[in-house]
This record gives C-alpha cells, sequence and structure tokens, in this order.
C-alpha cells in the first residue's frame, strides 16, 4: 500500500477500518471507558510498554550517565548529576578541580554511577563496533559510543518527536476541522480545498524534500510531521462537527444567543474528541514510523543526536554489526506496536456500537 | 584560470580521478602465490572476448562529453572519446594520443601548435582532421552551449586557427606551465555527427568570445541542438562504442573492432568485448550482488566492506582486492578572519588536539594515511621532512595559554580579553550533511575540546548551502576535501591572497605575502626542479601556520574478478581498459562479434 | 451525474493550483542552488564531501550562464506563471541534469513504479480482504485477535528495517541467498528467453520488494474489511436472510460481502499518491528504476523540473483517484447524494 505516508494519515486508514465513530462521549463515560480498557489485557500490554518507555526518556539522565549520582572527593561529597542540573541553569558552578573532569578517571574518589555509566556522546575510539558485552549492553557504534546509552537518551527524541509533530497536527487540524464541520457552507467549501490539496500532496515526498534540503534540526523535523499530517484529523473532527450541530442541546445553545465560539469550543468540542484521541495515540506511532525512515535516508536528524533511527541508519552501512540493527529496530517496533495496541483498545472501548457486539 | 582537472573527462585513466605522481599502489593482500605466479606468467598475448561488469552507484547524468560534469560520466566516456594528449599512467608524462605528438610550444610561451595523427577515425569510420578539433574548441567556448563549468578553464585561450588539414594552432593569454597540459585535454568531437549543418563554420574563436546576444543565429542554433539533442549518443574516436543506456539500470559500451589504434604502438589496447556498467545505488546489495557473481569490478567499496565482508577465504579465491591511493586530501579549515582562529598558535593547538592517527585507524578503519601539507602525498613536490603534528594535548593547552585563553570566570568554558571584549572560546564546524566521515571526525574532536574548556558545536548543511557558506566565508571551521589531479600541482586558487575575495577558493582567507610571491612565480616557471624547490618553501610556512588542520589522503579498495589479467595498479588507480581474459576463463560469449 | 462530474471538475482547478503552488514554493525556497551543484560535479561529491580543487574556483559569471540557461535568474513569479503555461502544453521543460524532457523522463520510469505498486496492492487485497472476513464472522474470538495482533505487529515493523534485515540476510552477502538484492533483472536477461523464463525472472526480481511495499497494509485493509463487514452483519436484512435459513457462508459471501465491498473502492483514492512516496525507501534501497528513485535523487540534485513534473504528476493521479472513487461510490451506493459530497 502506502507505508511511507505520514503518520497520521497512515493512523487514520487505521481508525477508518472502524467504522465511523458515533455519539460522543461525554465527560461521566470516562470512568467506564477506563474500566472496559482495562479488561483488554493486550492494550493493557501496550500501554504499560507506552509507560516504559516514557520512564525511560523522563529519568534518562538517571539511567543512562557519565557522572555519578554520588560522589565523595578530597573530603566533600557532591550529587554531580543533580548539579550539572543546576549549573545548567546557573544557579551552581563547578568547583575548579571538578571542571571539565572526567569521574571515572578521578584519583582517590568514592562513587556511584548509574547502570550505564556512559552519555550517548562519549566517544571511545579503542572501542568501535563492540558487540554487546557486560561493559557495553548493546554494544558500541562506529565511534565506540555506548549503544544503550544511545538507546535510553534516544528514547526522549523519539518520543517527543511523536507528541510535538501530533500535537501540531492536532491543533490545526482540530481549528480546521471545527471551522469547517461547525460554520459549514463556503468556509467548509474553502477548507475542503485545502483538505484536498494536502491529500493530493505526496506527502513523503513533501517531507523529504523539506528535510534534504533544510538544515538537519530535530524541531524542523517534528514541525514538518505535524504541517503535513494533519488532514485526517480535521476530517474527523470535521465531521463529528457536522453531526454534533444538528443536535438538539447545539441548536438550542445556538438559540439561546450564546457565542459561536462558546458553542465550538465548550459545547461540540469535548463530545467530538473522541475519535481525535485514537488519531492521536496511532498518530504518535505513525511519526515515530515516519522519523525513522528519514533518518534512514540520512536526513532529518543532525549528527549530535543519537536516536533510534540514526543507530539504524548506522547499521545500514555497518550491516556486519547486527546489534546495531536489532535494538533500535525493535525498540521502534516496540514503541509503535504499543501505541497501535493503546489505539485500538481505546477505539474499540470508545466505539459504542462495537461495544455493543460484545 | 589556474589549473585544469585532468580528470574532468576523457583521460584513459578512467576510473581514479586523475593521476598520481610517483605514487605508490600496491596490492590489498597477496593473493595465493600459485594465482599470483599464474598472473604474471601469463603468456604476453592477450586474448578479446568476454565482458567486464562495472558497478556504478549512480547514472551518469549525461553522456555529452562538453556538457557533462559529473565523475561517472566522465569515467564511461573515457571509453569512448580521446584527447589530443594523455599521460603515461606510471610516468605521468604527457604523450601523444590523437595528436601526433607533443606541441610545440612558441619561445614567448603562448603560442600551441598541435599536429593530428593523419590514421585516426570516429567509430563511424570517418578520419579525424583538424576540422574536428578546431571545432571541439569552438564547442566549448561557444557561449550558449552548455559547459559553462568546462569553459572556465580555457579562459586564457584566446583564438584557434587551422594551419592546414592536420595542424591546429593555439594562443593564449598569458604564459602558464600548465597549459600544454589544458590543451592536451580538449575532446576531439567529430563535427559532422555534433554539427551536421556546420553552423559553426563561419564563426572563429575570437567572435566567440563576445556577448551570447550578439552572436549569429546559427551559433545559438547550435548551442540548442547540442545541448538537447546529444545527452544520450555519445560518438568519439575511442575503442568502445556507446551501445545503449537503460535508465537506472545499465550502460552498455561494445568494442569497436574497427578502433583506428589497433595494432598500432604507442596506442593502448583493447580486449574486452563488452564493458557494462550496472547501476546498483545500494553499495550493499553492490556487494552481495559482486559475491553472487553479476558484477566484476567494484572500484570503490566502502571502508567497511573493505575491512568487512571482503576477507573470508572464498571472497579471496574469487576476487582480488587491489589498494591505491586517491588524490586528495581532507582538513579542517580554520577562517583566518575569526577572531580566535586569526592567531597561530591557536590554529596549532587545535592540531595537536587532533588526535589524526587514532581517527584515521578507527573512522576510515585504517584506510588513510596522515598528512601534512597540501601537495599530493606522493608528489615530488611533497616535503617529507615536514612536522606531523602529533596529539598532544598538553603542548596545545600550553600554546592556548600562551596565547591568552584561561578560564577567567569558572563557566569551564576558556576565554580571552579580544579587542576588548571577553571572548568565550566557542565557535561552530560547519559539516556537509552527506558525509559520514565527516561528521564523525568533527564528533570525535567535538568531544576532545569539550574535555579542554573549548565549545564546539556542529551544524551540517546541505552540500549546496554548504558550499555557498563555505564561498562566502561564513563559517568559523569546516571540514571537507580536495580532490586533485595528481600531475604537477597549482596551488594558487587555494592560497594565493588575491583568491580570498570574490568567492575565489581562497575560502579561509589567507594572506601571507612570501607564499603569493611563491604561488605567482611557480605558474611562470618551465623548470620543473625549480618548482620544486619553490614549492617546498611554500609547504614549509603552510606547516608552521596551520590554516589547514591537514588530515587525510584516504585509500581507496577496489575488488576485481580474478579471471581478468593485466590488472595493474598504477599510481592513482586502475585500468580497467587494458585487463583481458584468457579464452578459457572467459564467462560471456558474445555473438557477432567479428575481431 | 454530469451537473455533478462538472462540479466537481471544476472544484478540482483551486485544488491543483494549490497543490502546484506548494510544491513549487517548498522547492524554490529552500536554499541552496543547483547551479552550485552542477559546478561542483553533481551528486558525488555531495556523498564524500569531497570537492575538485578546481570545481570550487568556479567564476560566478560561469554560475550566472548557467542560471540563465534555465531561466532562474527571473522572478519567481514569474517563473511559476511559466511553469503553469507550459503545463497546459504538457511540457514540464527539462531536467537540469541532463537536458532531457522531464516528461519523457517520468514516462520511462512510469511503467516500473506502476508494475511495483499494482503488484502490491493486489497482494495486499489478496491478504486483507479474506482475513478481514474472518475476523468479522468471528468476531473477537481468539483468532480474530491474534490475527488481529499478527496484522498489527506486521504494521509496527519500521520498514526501514525489515528491507535491512532483507538485504542482508536474505540476498546472497554472507548468509542466504533467496532473493536478488536489487535490480528488475539478472544480467543475462535476454528477449529471447521464452515468455515462462522471463516471468520467472521477474517473479523473483519483484517478490521481496512487492512484499515489503505491502506487508504493512495487510492491518490497515483488514480492520477496515472487519469494521465494513461488522456493520453490514448488523443490520437487518441480514437478520431476515438468516432467518430465512440460509446457510451462514450464503449469507456472508452473497449478502453481506458484495455490500461490505463499497468502502474498499473509497481506499483506492488513496493509494495513488503513495505511488512515488511510498516506493521511495524501497527503490532506493533494491536500486529499483522506478518514480521514486527518480523523485528522491531529483531532490537532492535541486533539479527543479523534475521534482515539479513528479510532484504534479502524482497530484494529478490523486485527483483523478479521488474523483474516481467518488463516482463510484455514488454509482454503487445511489443513497449518497450527487453534490452533496463535497470530499
Amino acid at each position: 500500500m502506502n507505508p511511507t505516508q505520514s503518520g497520521t494519515e497512515r493512523a487514520i486508514r487505521l481508525v477508518e477500518g472502524a467504522s465511523p465513530l458515533e455519539s460522543g462521549v461525554s465527560g461521566g463515560l470516562w470512568s467506564d471507558v477506563r474500566k472496559r480498557f482495562k479488561r483488554n489485557p493486550i492494550a493493557l500490554s501496550g500501554f504499560y510498554v507506552v509507560c516504559l518507555f516514557l520512564f525511560m526518556a523522563l529519568f534518562a539522565d538517571f539511567l543512562a550517565n557519565d557522572k555519578p549520582y554520588y560522589l565523595s572527593y578530597q573530603g566533600k561529597t557532591y550529587f554531580p548529576i543533580f548539579r550539572s542540573y543546576l549549573v545548567g541553569v546557573r544557579l551552581a558552578h563547578w568547583p575548579a578541580d571538578l571542571q571539565n573532569v572526567d569521574f571515572k578517571k578521578l584519583e582517590g574518589a568514592k562513587s556511584v554511577f548509574p547502570p550505564i555509566p556512559f552519555r550517548p556522546s562519549n566517544i571511545n575510539l579503542f572501542a568501535p563496533l563492540e558487540p554487546p558485552s557486560a561493559s557495553h549492553w548493546l554494544g558500541t557504534d562506529k565511534l565506540g559510543r555506548d549503544v544503550m546509552a544511545g538507546m535510553i537518551h534516544g528514547s526522549r527524541i523519539s518520543l517527543s518527536i511523536g507528541f510535538v509533530a501530533v500535537g501540531i497536527a492536532v491543533i490545526i487540524g482540530v481549528f480546521l476541522g471545527a471551522l469547517a464541520g461547525y460554520f459549514g457552507s463556503w468556509i467548509d467549501l474553502v477548507i475542503s480545498r485545502l483538505f484536498e490539496v494536502m491529500l493530493s500532496i505526496p506527502t513523503f515526498f513533501l517531507l523529504i524534500t523539506v528535510a534534504a534540503l533544510l538544515p538537519p534540526s530535530i524541531f524542523l523535523t517534528m514541525a514538518i510531521i505535524g504541517l503535513t499530517g494533519w488532514v485526517g484529523i480535521a476530517r474527523f473532527t470535521r465531521n463529528e462537527f457536522l453531526r454534533i450541530r444538528n443536535l438538539d442541546y447545539v441548536t438550542s445553545a445556538i438559540a439561546l444567543g450564546v457565542s459561536n465560539r462558546k458553542v465550538m469550543f465548550q459545547h461540540i468540542l469535548p463530545n467530538a474528541l473522541a475519535p481525535v484521541i485514537v488519531s492521536v495515540v496511532l498518530g504518535i506511532a505513525g511519526a515515530i514510523l515516519v522519523e525513522s525512515s528519514l533518518s534512514f535516508l540520512g536526513i532529518g536528524v543532525p549528527a549530535e543526536l543519537v536516536t533510534w533511527g540514526s543507530i539504524l541508519h548506522e547499521a545500514s552501512s555497518t550491516t556486519f554489526a547486527w546489534w546495531l540493527a536489532v535494538f533500535p529496530g525493535a525498540a521502534i517496533f516496540l514503541t509503535v506496536l504499543s501505541y497501535y495496541l493503546v489505539g485500538e483498545g481505546l477505539r474499540e472501548v470508545l466505539d459504542p456500537r462495537l461495544r455493543g457486539l460484545r | 584560470m589556474g589549473s585544469f582537472y585532468l580528470g574532468l573527462f576523457c583521460l584513459s585513466l578512467s576510473l581514479s580521478l586523475s593521476f598520481a605522481g610517483c605514487g605508490k599502489g600496491q596490492r590489498a593482500e597477496e593473493a595465493p602465490a600459485a594465482q599470483q605466479v599464474a598472473g604474471k606468467e601469463e603468456p604476453a598475448n592477450p586474448t578479446t572476448g568476454d565482458w567486464l561488469v562495472i558497478h556504478s552507484l549512480s547514472d551518469p547524468e549525461q553522456l555529452n562529453p562538453l556538457t557533462s560534469n559529473d565523475a561517472t560520466a566522465s569515467e564511461v566516456l573515457s571509453f569512448i572519446f580521446e584527447s589530443l594528449l594523455t599521460r603515461d599512467p606510471r610516468s605521468l608524462e604527457l604523450k601523444p594520443y590523437v595528436a601526433e605528438e607533443r606541441p610545440t610550444i612558441s619561445d614567448d610561451k603562448l603560442t600551441y601548435t598541435f599536429k593530428i595523427r593523419r590514421d585516426v577515425r570516429f567509430q563511424d569510420g570517418r578520419p579525424v582532421t583538424g576540422e574536428d578539433v578546431l571545432f571541439s574548441i569552438k564547442a566549448i567556448k561557444c557561449p550558449v552551449v552548455n559547459a559553462p563549468f568546462l569553459r572556465v578553464y580555457f579562459n586564457s585561450l584566446i583564438h584557434a586557427e587551422l594551419v592546414d588539414q592536420y595542424t591546429v594552432r593555439l594562443i593564449t593569454k598569458e604564459p602558464y606551465f600548465l597549459n600544454e597540459s589544458v590543451f592536451g585535454e580538449i575532446t576531439v568531437l567529430p563535427r559532422h555527427y555534433y554539427d551536421p549543418e556546420n553552423l559553426l563554420a563561419k564563426v572563429t574563436v575570437r567572435d566567440l568570445a563576445q556577448d551570447p546576444k550578439k552572436l549569429p543565429n546559427e551559433v545559438k542554433r547550435f548551442g540548442d541542438n547540442f545541448n538537447k539533442n546529444y545527452s544520450r549518443n555519445p560518438m568519439g574516436t575511442g575503442p568502445y562504442k556507446f551501445e545503449s543506456w537503460k535508465t537506472g539500470r545499465e550502460v552498455e559500451l561494445i568494442r569497436d573492432p574497427n578502433y583506428w589504434g589497433n595494432g598500432k604502438s604507442g596506442i593502448d589496447q583493447i580486449y574486452v568485448d563488452r564493458v557494462k556498467y550496472r547501476i546498483i545505488t545500494n553499495p550493499d546489495a553492490a556487494l552481495v550482488t559482486l559475491k553472487s557473481g553479476g558484477l566484476d569490478f567494484i572500484d570503490r567499496l566502502t571502508p567497511v566492506q573493505s575491512v568487512r565482508g571482503t576477507s573470508s577465504e572464498r571472497f579471496k579465491r574469487q576476487f582480488q582486492k587491489l589498494e591505491y591511493y586517491v588524490p586528495s586530501y581532507s582538513y579542517i579549515g580554520w577562517n583566518n578572519d575569526h577572531p580566535i582562529f586569526g592567531d597561530k598558535r591557536v590554529r596549532q593547538a587545535m592540531t595537536y588536539f587532533t588526535n589524526r592517527k587514532q581517527i584515521g585507524k578507527t573512522v576510515l578503519f585504517g584506510l588513510a594515511e596522515v598528512v601534512d601539507g597540501p601537495i599530493y602525498f606522493f608528489r615530488p613536490e611533497y616535503d617529507k621532512t615536514l612536522y606531523s603534528y602529533p596529539y598532544d594535548p598538553k603542548k596545545a593547552m600550553e600554546l592556548l595559554r600562551e596565547a591568552g585563553w584561561k578560564d577567567s570566570d569558572g563557566d569551564g568554558v576558556l576565554d580571552k580579553v579580544i579587542n576588548g571584549k571577553t571572548t568565550p572560546f566557542r565557535f561552530e564546524f560547519k559539516v556537509p550533511s552527506g558525509s559520514s566521515t565527516g561528521k564523525s571526525v568533527i564528533l570525535v574532536l567535538q568531544e576532545e575540546l569539550k574535555r579542554y574548556g573549548i565549545a564546539a558545536s556542529v551544524r551540517e548543511l546541505d552540500w549546496t548551502i554548504f558550499l555557498d557558506d563555505v564561498k562566502n566565508h561564513k563559517f568559523d571551521a569546516v571540514i571537507m576535501a580536495w580532490a586533485m589531479p595528481a600531475r604537477e600541482p597549482d596551488d594558487y586558487q587555494v592560497w594565493h591572497s588575491s583568491q580570498a575575495a570574490n568567492k575565489g577558493s581562497n575560502h579561509i582567507s589567507y594572506k601571507n605575502t612570501r607564499v603569493d610571491k611563491i604561488l605567482e612565480d611557480y605558474r611562470r616557471e618551465f623548470d620543473p626542479k625549480k618548482r620544486i624547490v619553490l614549492y617546498q618553501e611554500f609547504q614549509r610556512i603552510l606547516n608552521d601556520e596551520q590554516p589547514y588542520t591537514f588530515m587525510f589522503v584516504r585509500k581507496n579498495v577496489s575488488a576485481v574478478e580474478r579471471r581478468f589479467q593485466g590488472v595493474e595498479v598504477y599510481p592513482a588507480g586502475l585500468k580497467p581498459q587494458e585487463w583481458w581474459v584468457p579464452q578459457s576463463a572467459q564467462k560471456y560469449v558474445t555473438e557477432a562479434m567479428i575481431p | 451525474m454530469g451537473q455533478y462530474l462538472i462540479q466537481r471538475v471544476i472544484l478540482l482547478v483551486p485544488t491543483f493550483v494549490g497543490v502546484t503552488l506548494i510544491g513549487f514554493l517548498v522547492m524554490r525556497l529552500a536554499p541552496g542552488d543547483p547551479a552550485e551543484l552542477r559546478a561542483a560535479g553533481g551528486l558525488g561529491g555531495a556523498r564524500e564531501g569531497t570537492i575538485s580543487r578546481d570545481k570550487l574556483g568556479v567564476l560566478d559569471e560561469a554560475l550566472a550562464q548557467w542560471r540563465a540557461q534555465y531561466g532562474l535568474d527571473r522572478p519567481l513569479h514569474v517563473q511559476y506563471a511559466i511553469w503553469v503555461r507550459n503545463f497546459f502544453t504538457l511540457n514540464f521543460g527539462e531536467s537540469f541534469k541532463d537536458n532531457q524532457p522531464v516528461w519523457n523522463k517520468i514516462l520511462e520510469r512510469l511503467p516500473v513504479t506502476i508494475k511495483l505498486n499494482l503488484w502490491s496492492i493486489l497482494l495486499v487485497y489478496f491478504v486483507a480482504i479474506p482475513l478481514g472476513i474472518y475476523s468479522a464472522t468471528h468476531p473477537n474470538s481468539l483468532s480474530d485477535r491474534a490475527t488481529t495482533l499478527a496484522a498489527f505487529v506486521l504494521f509496527a515493523v519500521p520498514l526501514v528495517w525489515a528491507a535491512t534485515m532483507a538485504i542482508v540476510f536474505i540476498c546472497g552477502g554472507d548468509f542466504y541467498y533467496l532473493f536478488p538484492p536489487g535490480g528488475l533483472e539478472s544480467l543475462d536477461y535476454s528477449e529471447n528467453w521464452s515468455v515462462w523464463k522471463k516471468m520467472k525472472d521477474h517473479a523473483w526480481h519483484f517478490f521481496l520488494p512487492v512484499v515489503l511495499l505491502s506487508y504493512d497494509g495487510f492491518a490497515g485493509l483488514s480492520r477496515y474489511m472487519r469494521a465494513s463487514m461488522l456493520e453490514v452483519l448488523g443490520q437487518d436484512y441480514v437478520m431476515v436472510a438468516r432467518a430465512k435459513g440460509l446457510t451462514e457462508g450464503v449469507v456472508v459471501l452473497k449478502h453481506v460481502l458484495r455490500n461490505s465491498l463499497i468502502p474498499l473502492v473509497t481506499i483506492l483514492a488513496s493509494i495513488l499518491p503513495g505511488l512515488i512516496g511510498g516506493s521511495i525507501i524501497v527503490e532506493t534501497i533494491f536500486s529499483i528504476p522506478g518514480l521514486g528513485q527518480l523523485g528522491y535523487e531529483s531532490v537532492l540534485a535541486r533539479d527543479y523540473p523534475t521534482v515539479m513534473g513528479l510532484f504534479t504528476v502524482s497530484a494529478v493521479l490523486t485527483l483523478i483517484g479521488i474523483l474516481i472513487s467518488d463516482l463510484l461510490l455514488s454509482v454503487v451506493d445511489p443513497r449518497i447524494a450527487f453534490g452533496r459530497r463535497g470530499q
């Protein structure tokens, strides 16, 4: 089919696979949704995996770092990892004897290091392309950088690409979809043209064009994935708005003279969000996949950053180093799969008709 | 314009970019003894037949010898076209090719007279005359022909005319020792094929230097026709005829049985019936194809491939691996106009910080040699006594301290008061985004510098944007590489202070009056020995000033199927035109090939 | 019907202008200069970060000459206007790379891409529809869940990873040699081969790319099929049919399947734009000279006319796809009122 379309576009295809969602899910239903979701073991396990990766991303500095948690040096006690945060916001200084030092080589120091005592940028020219071992759990890349550290810190980038890109897509998509669905007539016509334009653009081609021609930047990658991926969300929102707009409670609100803005965003939007939520979850997965394709082609991600995609890219030129292909590949696969399972689970509990069939 | 890039097109030694001087090439691994002996004792009469299937990473852009400007095209075209002079692959001396002998040069070094051989024929059987040579020159000089990048090299050529049917005289603006080489490069095009209506007949070379708008209509018509209709159907005097080009798949050449040079002494003989370039965009797929018999020759294995994946016994039985140095060097250029890098001591310190040996070993898998000057490593001009800066961060820190750099505010970054302002030691490396080795080198250096309180950031840029920034001097430091012809160097463009303006190649704004003088004298010096003396002094100055941190000359590894005989490693590469396969080992049979 | 058609076609015009304008602007506003790239010796140098010493020294005058040759020295809006004017005579201009008409370059590669995509679409449909039917007729059973999970697992495998693994492990190299690592036909392919032999050779070369292009489509389409079947299965007439005592097989195959195939028609529209974008990665990895490869190379080489040509062709294909599926839908399902469907 079309494997490299932008994230949400792929997600939409999946969601469209379901029958169109009906009925708003009112606030009171959410606890019910939670309960039902918990009954679905597959979706739940996906959820846990997502949480695991989130944990990894949040605490990356504490899982893989070349600074110790605790350091006792020349009679003084330090907590270098914490201190580095303070230094980062200029609230503290390194004492002169700890400035720019290699903490592992401090003489006469007692220290406790994180489980992975490396940062992804730590280069070791004497240990390139080493297979997994006790000192490097997942091996090293061609510059002797620890792959495990790269994977842990890379999860930040993969996840934030997903979140930010889809965030952008949601903002644009919901806004335009709401306008089109609520006002109809010529506004709908114009915005629908815009949908058509976006649908007709070869998205991945556009993505590659932008990513290849502009300087590599993670934010740019996020932005272009988001900017090309909002159509699906917009269409869902529009359809939901079209439907809900004609419900009695909305027509009476309008009759009562409630402002358009209030009707749209306070009365209709909450009830129209269900399909959006599903496509957000799936869209995140899609964005991660797109990022991996881009970094595979060697575009979009700056050299200083280690991402799952960039490790995979390296694997493509050092094919014998299986650990460079297997681990990041598996991480991408697991994350994406988990998001899909969560999305699928959500869709099932949010879709009343499927619920009826159970 | 100064020197001319020899490998641009039509040199008979196609696969290397150009020639190496007194370079050395060697076999990567000694072939099994038996094979080696067999190879050497093979009867001296090679036979024709069989095909040679060569890997190419991409399509040639086009096969017009004047308007194409990419490496794949020059490679393919070198089988089809010939030039006035060529170079002996071993000595790199110029020798006659389509010209009967080397040109006679007037005493004022301004007039070059070429005599054309009378027995040269185009692939359609028509003989080559001076008219064709003159036409070829006109085509290059014709401003509507889409070859501006080639035309630049002929800027000093102001006139050319026929003396008689087989003699052409060229007149230049100023004396320059490389002019003979530049003119010798002229590809001989069949006038009757590329300009069937003889539209250029009436204009002279001098006329063509005019404003394009004032040129007669015929010239414009010729230009249009030449640009559009000759991209995929080359025809010249060379030993191979163009057969077909299936876009994205293969380019096929067949041996011309009526090649004019057959049996002529002094002209290279050719044996392989068909040369196919197979286009495989993925280098790993190419290696796999090679192993499974779909390719006979990969000229450039990736560094990883040459170390891993091609060292099994099976591979060695089937292929020979050959190594040669590529005439080029990579470097980190420090913007000499930058407040930080204007100081010689800082630049020296940066070189001391760079662990070139270990980077070469790790990042380039040992397929590189550290260099210390801008002249191709294996040229006689290269000064072997140059000081090779070792990896010595202590020495580097000393130099920096001497230059006034220290961390006065305790923020972990060195600083110094420059022009009344406290300047932290922060700068940016610009790296072309396509070059993964460049990126690796910079990452290593960045990490190293961080440890000593120097904050370097890395910025990757797409190639053309990168080049634009480089030309406009918009950078602190860049990493890139110069490729150069392996013949006599001329570094005027890169180091002369005049070239720092107007987007010249002296993009780091290097200025030294002594160097300027040397570079100018060198160009007018027709005595090779004196030129060497001049350039050795020039290199010693650079060595001290370290405007670049010179990095490596790269080693190239090729794999060739063992059935090919006569595979020689020349100073700068391989010459597949010479290869042949003994009757008994031939793999492909060509029908209807009558020698 | 006729009026609806006219209305739809008229509405395509602004869309078309929008698409081409976006393509044009993205390409042209991005920094970089094709003249500079040509002068530096094309993409070869970019790969290594190496430049021939003399090529960087090319004079500005030469660059200007080159730009003038292709009209790049004119203002942007004029260039766009010229492009549109030429478009109406089906003239996409000439490639910067080899001065060939862009249209010829596209036509040359179109068959390959179409073949590749056609096979992968067929494969997707052949696998996904039975899967979807099976899932829908056994909703929420263990096997339904298993096929769903399997489809999702496939969907989540990154294409680039799968392709790299395939090249490394089953395309020769140091492991197995089950499939060729690239290309469209064997080296010794000849027109004189028997039809059977030719077909076998093609199938052998196409197998991996086609599978890689399609495996992640199974999930989407089978889900789609399943949902659409479930919807139909829940309708009254199906219950009536069951009540009549028809066997389940007859009900499913005769009554349900036919009606649930309708939505599959709409998916056709979304397949066409993928023709170019979708196969970039597969074509690059497997050295297949199709439109995707052409597109990617042209982007890197800043071959503006070719990129615009591809962009436009792909957009037009999509618009046609959307139009056709709209029309088909309105034909097969008269309940959809003409003109009411905006998109």
